[in-house]
């Protein structure tokens, strides 16, 4: 079966992230009432697997090899089953 | 006697590394990234540059490349294995240094000069250096602030491992990047691993502004020559 993944990566807290300050600048600037703005990664893929049990694991395992524990954490934020087509 | 330097794809300081290296009397090899075996070989460097376009994080896809098991394995056996600017990146990504280097405070990618103090002169990489001595060297980077959580660090600083530090001098330098305590370079416990974010390499000829990286490469010669 095929799925469907979205894993984040955040700075994890506490981290400065001078990016997310960068655009919570801009933000106020245009008078949106922000604080606290953050900016992660999202990564999206597609991929094989027997289960959804195994789906997860595979994924969980893709985001601990591309995140670094010294400064991000990681979620597998969807998952879901793709439709075979015909 | 000869020093691998490691190229990745989008590597860029490898044949500058090279002609530090050569120039200071060590035989080198430029060695591609998916080489499996670097037996033979006295030390590596880790050139700067942007591996694999520093997508995902500075220097973290390079820690995939076949090679870093074989740069693990001849760190773990106590080889000297020097890690610049990005090579320094791709060593902490690849845990074979403590801590990870983060954007800049300014966001700025941040290229000129600054002064380094150097903490420890008993090193394979220092040993001709004075004790203290400042040397006026180059950076170019994005990512080149380095952290460590807070116990990380109270090691890094009682076992010594803080190799260079930016400073101050004569109104001169300063933190260039928001480091934590000023780290521009560390060593890892048993001293044989070092990651620096300034380029000696672009510091070994008075055309060039300073020689004051030289000292690093000649360390090392005097090193090597004693082992050998």
């Amino acid at each position: 079966m095929k799925f469907h993944a979205t894993i984040l990566i955040e700075l994890k807290e506490g981290i400065l992230d001078p990016q997310g300050r960068a655009v919570e600048g801009v933000l106020k600037g245009l008078n949106y009432p922000v604080e606290h703005v953050r900016v992660g990664r999202v990564l999206e893929m597609e991929l094989e697997a027997k289960s959804e049990a195994e789906a997860k694991e595979t994924a969980l395992s893709i985001a601990k090899a591309l995140a670094n524990p010294v400064m991000e954490v990681y979620t597998l934020e969807a998952l879901k089953a793709l439709q075979e087509v015909g | 006697m000869k020093i691998a330097v490691i190229v990745f794809p989008g590597s860029n300081c490898d044949r500058d590394t090279q002609w530090a290296l050569e120039r200071s009397g060590l035989g080198t090899d430029l060695v591609w990234h998916t080489q499996g075996n670097l037996e033979g070989y006295s030390a590596v460097f880790l050139p700067g540059g942007f591996s694999y376009g520093d997508y995902l994080r500075a220097g973290a896809l390079a820690k995939f490349s076949p090679v870093m098991a074989e740069v693990k394995r001849l760190a773990d056996r106590g080889y000297p294995v020097v890690g610049i600017c990005n090579g320094f990146q791709a060593l902490t990504e690849a845990g074979l240094l403590p801590g990870a280097l983060l954007a800049n405070t300014n966001l700025h990618y941040t290229c000129k000069e600054v002064l380094v103090r150097v903490e420890r002169d008993d090193l394979p990489f220092t040993s001709v250096y004075q004790p203290k001595q400042i040397l006026r060297l180059p950076i170019a980077h994005g990512e080149g602030r380095y952290y460590a959580d807070e116990e990380t660090l109270e090691r890094l600083e009682e076992g010594r491992q803080v190799v260079l530090r930016y400073v101050e001098h004569q109104g001169q330098g300063g933190n260039p990047n928001g480091s934590l305590a000023d780290i521009a370079g560390i060593v890892n416990e048993r001293g044989n691993v070092l990651g620096m974010m300034p380029h000696p390499e672009r510091a070994v000829e008075d055309v060039l502004g300073s020689v004051d990286g030289q000292g690093l490469f000649e360390s090392l010669k005097r090193a090597l020559e004693i082992v050998a």
